[in-house]
């Protein structure tokens, strides 16, 4: 960037140290494509509860693989508006390097059951770097784990959708507090954001564990009421423990590491200075 | 072999799955999957996770198994185990537990446990054999950038494991030496700070070697106003589809023209991007026969069942044997037929 | 061609300018050298020369910088990526893709070249470099001269005009130096192509530079003629410090044209008595202090009679199908200063590690002692690390592997707090290893020799017995690798035994009393320093390569040698 059409010197992307400046910033357009993602994300989590007979989906095993290839175009959709005039490259860099941390996470902690250590890689990079990031970090990150363990299932673009709302949300809250009240606050949004995802989760797969044989088993078309009746006491049944767990360990692993983490990113953040990059970028 | 062809494949062979229970047939397109990813599969990490979906759909069938006889509706049948019933407390309402567990209701929950296994092992079949390093590259070039992302996570995670590992033995050397979950924690940090100046050493590689050169251009407008509209496209399509008292045309039609919004958009945001593949995978002969078949099952199952619904009955009621239609036997044999190398490539392209 | 008019640089939130009023002119052809103490701002002046100060790191940049006609100004790096080839210190961190053939290929798919286009260029690099058989092998995989050589590789497809490499030999054994350097020279002198070089070890490449800038530590520069700017340089290689010593004009710079100079300086030093001093195998002779700049010539003796220290019997270490060590039989005695030297791959590492206790042993002993009054050698296999860590310190390859806290203060303070000792021991070492080293930095931010510094304080702390280092002057400068032989030499006084195990001869000549050879995981000799150094050409120091059949090792040994002929 040129200061004068005279002047022989130059100014860099300057870091603002006192502002996180966002990886990847959201303008109006990128706002507006992410909430009608999240409507249609919605849409698909929630179809045992919006399923009415005679729908085209009634086959309970047909849903799942239609709604999947969905979300795989939604999410496609999203982030080719978000690469729409270009990512810096090193928000694409931190991206793939957070993405791996999470990748290598994932496995050490599938071992013990319910924990699940990504959450708190997503949590903290979307705290650092932004909710546009964190969106993105929570598809890549589930996206490259399922790559590296070979377990690309119909249940991935669920998780990846899940995830980026995960990281998007941890971007979202208030930017204000600090030092140990952040850590606060993060363990307290982590532990619920894992607790949800687990819900979430369970509630897109659910006729596709149970089928309509049994009296935990969603009635299509039934009210609203009774099919969440059914669904909390299938949720309790069954995966309580492990969502429960989830919640717990990622509450946990953001008390315990959260400070040093966000002092890392937030030391790369401000070595990256992404601020300037966003106010030469077109958005 | 082009990884895609692998995927289309598997995914038809999903679709035809979807459409029976009855588990003559199903188990017939099971052994077609398990013979090709035997015969064809790479030695790759991806591939080992095969037995992994193996497992999973043991589980899934053991799992309806258990939920029918704890919590399934008993209808009336044949009675195989009594076990009497167990009232619940009014707040659980409509939930009964246990119950006389019949026949008929045990091979419901069988046939469709079976029918969900062979979909999920489908999709592990579709890992196993389609190389997913090789999958990246096929990304269109509107997502470039989280592309190479994900690659770079791909291509970074063994790097990471190894540097884990060095640390947590170098933390020995101070005396320092954490267990369990403190032991996990104090390693991430190191691991994270590793990480993220790699990261930015990388960055300053990468664009000093000319990443992601703009071409000057103003399709801005265009891509964004057709993902808005694919994107309401796929809301109102999603909700149409679900709900069976809205108009026909508001389900899949509406998901057809948003499906065909997101590709135009995808096509005019890559033409942004300017770069070339080096050796990419071809589309040829081979890549059609497998992509076919998996095709042609779907098409031949779905056919049939739409034609004549009962022709792939399970035969529940009356409780008989499970009957297996021409129909059935030729799309597990059309299914099966990659496991051998029609139209083989010449050796020096390398490994399918 | 690379012009610098009048060039400062200020990184955001710095104190004084990197770089001060920089001006040269490197013509198309030559192989530019640049030189300069840690910190001096040697990655500055090269970033700047690719476009990546100011637009990737920040700062002003005052000045113009044109590269082969592009003003970096209104040139961001990647529209400079057709000219300039930028090679970093550490290649694989570099690296975007998984094999070689595609990382060869990743910059013209970036450029947008056709496809066949592409194959050709590919092909040509292959061969141009040695990368033939290499072709489909995971980086992974490869050793670090091959993957320097890649990452070298993966520049030139795209045939730039300028290659500009931060420190590539720091991290490679001579023989993949060796290799780095020919196909550099081979660019220079074949294609035509101009190369910017930063170099810390400068006894190979020196002879190779048409023209040398020197940096000092104030951000100015020097440059010229590579005779005219070392004969007053701070850094300077073994051949110029000697140059300087016996007053040769101009200063030769390879070790033929010196010894073309030297017949004199020989005859002068064969009569000396200073060269006749006995170096026995295993004796108790400490190694003179080397320090110069410590003002210290005093040599340096025991207080107390030396006693055995580490006593290793028939180590083998074996990694699956990898007989890394066979039968390795090892004794160190209090006050020496041991240097072991080999090949890449010959089981140094897996032997320091064994040593140690945390490496995998799959037979043998070993025993180190304690500290007065601990008791008899024991195992350090056997004990819990921290109590290991009392008896046997290990410095490991990556020093920073050690450091896991924010600050500098936080890690001393943590050691003492570990090891039980009073709170402000380790930062009174490390203040005695080396100086300006602030509280509140982060351990990632400082430079090689600080980190090194801080490591060593770290393991320094409990007073072992026994040290080990691995690798230990990567990335070191000279003044940062005199400090670190004084650091060792005072430890080993104080009455423990150092094991260091080295690549870099200038520094085991001046350091080491005693050295072991190892190969193919077996020690094949063991000896006094000026015994196994002298009797090969390839572990022979510069100045013990021009002054031969005159067998001393050290400028540092010369000036004693000609003092005592006076």
């Amino acid at each position: 960037m040129r200061m004068g059409a005279g002047s022989a010197r130059v100014r860099g992307a300057s870091a603002a140290a006192s502002r996180d400046g966002d990886a990847l910033p959201l303008g109006v357009r990128t706002v507006v494509v992410l909430g009608l993602a999240s409507v249609a994300g919605l849409l698909a989590f929630g179809w045992p509860l919006i399923l009415s007979p005679g729908s085209g989906l009634e086959h309970s095993t047909d849903a799942p693989l239609v709604l999947a290839g969905l979300l795989v175009a939604v999410l496609g959709v999203v982030f080719v508006s978000l690469s729409d005039g270009g990512i810096d490259v090193k928000a694409v860099a931190v991206l793939g390097l957070l993405s791996a941390v999470g990748a290598v996470l994932r496995p050490l902690s599938a071992g013990t059951a319910g924990v699940e250590l990504i959450f708190v890689v997503i949590v903290l990079g979307g705290r650092v770097f932004g909710p546009g990031f964190g969106f993105a970090l929570g598809s890549t990150t589930v996206f490259a784990s399922a790559l590296l363990t070979g377990g690309v299932g119909p249940w991935m673009p669920f998780q990846m959708l899940a995830a980026s709302w995960v990281g998007l949300g941890a971007g979202l809250l208030p930017r204000r507090p600090r030092g140990r009240r952040e850590v606060v606050l993060l363990v307290g949004y982590g532990a619920v954001a894992a607790l949800a995802f687990g819900v979430a989760m369970n509630l897109s797969f659910w006729p596709f564990q149970l089928g309509t044989g049994t009296s935990l088993s969603f009635v299509p078309g039934a009210a609203l009421d009774t099919n969440l009746h059914r669904f909390v006491l299938y949720s309790t049944a069954t995966s309580l423990g492990w969502d429960l767990g989830r919640a717990v360990t990622t509450g946990l692993g953001l008390a315990l590491v959260g400070g040093p983490i966000l002092v890392a990113l937030r030391r790369t953040s401000a070595r990256a200075a992404f601020g300037d990059s966003a106010r030469r970028a077109p958005r | 072999m082009h990884p895609l062809a692998w995927w289309v494949w598997a995914l038809g062979l999903a679709v035809a799955v979807t459409r029976t229970t009855n588990p003559a047939v199903i188990a017939l397109i099971l052994a077609s999957v398990v013979l090709v990813v035997l015969a064809r599969r790479e030695d790759a990490p991806s591939a080992r996770a095969f037995r992994g979906f193996l497992v999973l759909g043991g589980c899934i069938v053991a799992i309806r198994v258990l939920f029918y006889a704890v919590v399934g509706i008993k209808t009336p049948g044949v009675v195989l185990v009594d076990i009497p019933q167990v009232a619940l407390p009014s707040w659980a309402v409509g939930v009964e537990l246990f119950g006389p567990i019949t026949l008929t209701g045990l091979l419901v929950a069988l046939y469709g446990g079976l029918r969900l296994a062979t979909l999920v092992v489908c999709f592990g079949a579709a890992n196993a054999l389609a190389n997913p390093k090789r999958a990246l590259r096929s990304l269109p070039a509107s997502l470039h950038q989280i592309g190479t992302a994900i690659v770079i996570a791909v291509s970074v995670t063994p790097q990471l494991a190894t540097a884990a590992a060095g640390i947590r033995r170098a933390q020995r050397l101070r005396g320092h030496e954490p267990r369990g979950v403190r032991g996990l924690l104090s390693t991430a940090v190191p691991v994270l700070t590793d990480a993220l100046s790699r990261s930015l050493a990388l960055a300053s590689s990468m664009d000093s070697r000319g990443y992601a050169r703009p071409l000057t251009g103003r399709t801005d407008r265009r891509v964004s106003t057709l993902v808005v509209l694919a994107l309401v496209a796929a809301s109102m399509g999603t909700y149409g589809l679900l709900d069976g008292t809205s108009p026909r045309w508001l389900g899949v039609p509406v998901l057809v023209i948003g499906a065909a919004a997101a590709a135009t958009a995808s096509i005019l945001a890559g033409r942004q991007v300017r770069r070339t593949r080096y050796r990419p995978d071809r589309w040829g002969s081979p890549e059609l026969v497998v992509a076919g078949c998996g095709v042609v099952a779907a098409v031949l199952l779905v056919a049939a069942t739409a034609t004549d619904p009962a022709s792939l009955d399970p035969s529940l009621s009356p409780l008989g044997w499970p009957q297996v239609p021409p129909v059935a036997l030729l799309c597990a044999v059309v299914a099966a037929i990659p496991a051998t190398r029609v139209f083989r490539r010449s050796a020096a392209r390398g490994a399918a | 061609m690379i012009l610098f008019d009048h060039v400062t640089v200020t990184y955001p939130d710095a104190v004084r300018a990197a770089l001060t009023d920089v001006t040269f002119r490197v013509p198309e052809g030559e192989l530019c050298l640049v030189i300069g103490p840690t910190g001096a701002g040697k990655s500055t002046l090269l970033k700047a020369a690719c476009g990546l100060v100011p637009h990737f790191t920040g700062g002003l940049l005052e000045g113009r910088v044109v590269v082969e006609g592009r003003d970096t100004r209104d040139h961001p790096p990647r529209d400079l990526a057709d000219v300039v080839g930028v090679v970093v210190q550490d290649p694989a961190s570099g690296f975007v893709t998984d094999t070689v053939e595609e990382e060869l290929a990743y910059t013209m798919e970036q450029l947008g070249l056709a496809p066949s286009v592409m194959r050709t260029r590919v092909e040509e690099v292959l061969d141009l470099l040695g990368l033939a058989t290499l072709r489909g092998r995971p980086l992974a995989d490869l050793s670090g001269g091959e993957q320097q050589r890649v990452a070298i590789g993966s520049v030139l497809t795209s045939h730039p005009r300028i290659l500009v490499m931060d420190e590539p030999t720091s991290a490679l054994d001579p023989a993949a130096a060796e290799d780095v350097l020919a196909a550099l020279t081979r660019l220079v002198h074949d294609l035509g192509m101009t190369v910017l070089l930063a170099e810390h070890r400068l006894e190979r490449v020196v002879q190779y530079a048409d023209r040398v800038i020197s940096i000092a530590s104030d951000g100015t520069t020097v440059d010229g003629a590579p005779a005219a700017v070392l004969a007053d340089s701070v850094v300077a290689p073994p051949i110029v410090e000697l140059a300087r010593l016996a007053a040769w004009h101009p200063v030769p710079l390879s070790v033929r044209d010196a010894r073309r100079r030297a017949a004199p300086l020989r005859e002068r030093l064969v009569g000396s008595t200073a060269n006749r001093r006995p170096s026995v195998a295993g004796d108790h002779v400490v190694r003179e202090s080397a320090v110069t700049v410590l003002a210290e010539s005093a040599v340096t003796v025991l207080a107390a009679p030396a006693v055995t220290v580490l006593a290793a019997r028939d180590l083998h270490v074996r990694y699956g199908r990898t007989h890394a060590v066979r039968g390795v039989d090892l004794t160190l005695s209090s006050g020496q200063v041991v240097a072991l030297m080999g090949r890449n791959g010959s089981g140094k590492s897996s032997l320091l590690w064994a040593l140690q206790g945390s490496g995998p042993r799959t037979a043998g002993q070993v025993l180190i002692a304690g500290p007065p009054g601990a008791g008899p050698k024991a195992d350090p296999a056997s004990m819990r690390p921290r109590d290991a860590r009392l008896r046997v310190a290990l410095v490991p390859q990556n020093p920073q592997d050690l450091l896991y806290l924010d600050t500098v203060a936080a890690e001393c303070v943590a050691t003492d707090a570990q090891i039980g000792a009073a709170p402000g021991a380790t930062r009174t070492l490390l203040d005695g290893l080396t100086t300006g080293v602030p509280d509140h930095a982060h351990p990632r931010d400082l430079s090689e020799g600080q980190r090194l510094a801080l490591v060593l304080a770290i393991q320094l702390a409990a007073r072992p017995c026994v040290l080990l280092l691995d690798e230990p002057t990567r990335g070191l400068d000279y003044a940062a690798k005199r400090h670190l032989a004084a650091a060792l030499s005072r430890h080993a006084a104080a009455g423990a035994a150092v094991l260091l195990s080295s690549h870099d001869v200038e520094f085991v000549a001046e350091s080491a009393g005693r050295v072991l050879v190892m190969a193919d995981g077996e020690l094949v000799a063991d000896g006094g320093v000026r015994d196994i150094l002298v009797a090969s050409p390839t572990f022979a120091p510069q100045v013990a390569k021009i002054l031969h059949p005159v067998e001393l090792l050290t400028v540092d040994d010369v000036r004693r040698a000609l003092a005592a002929t006076r």
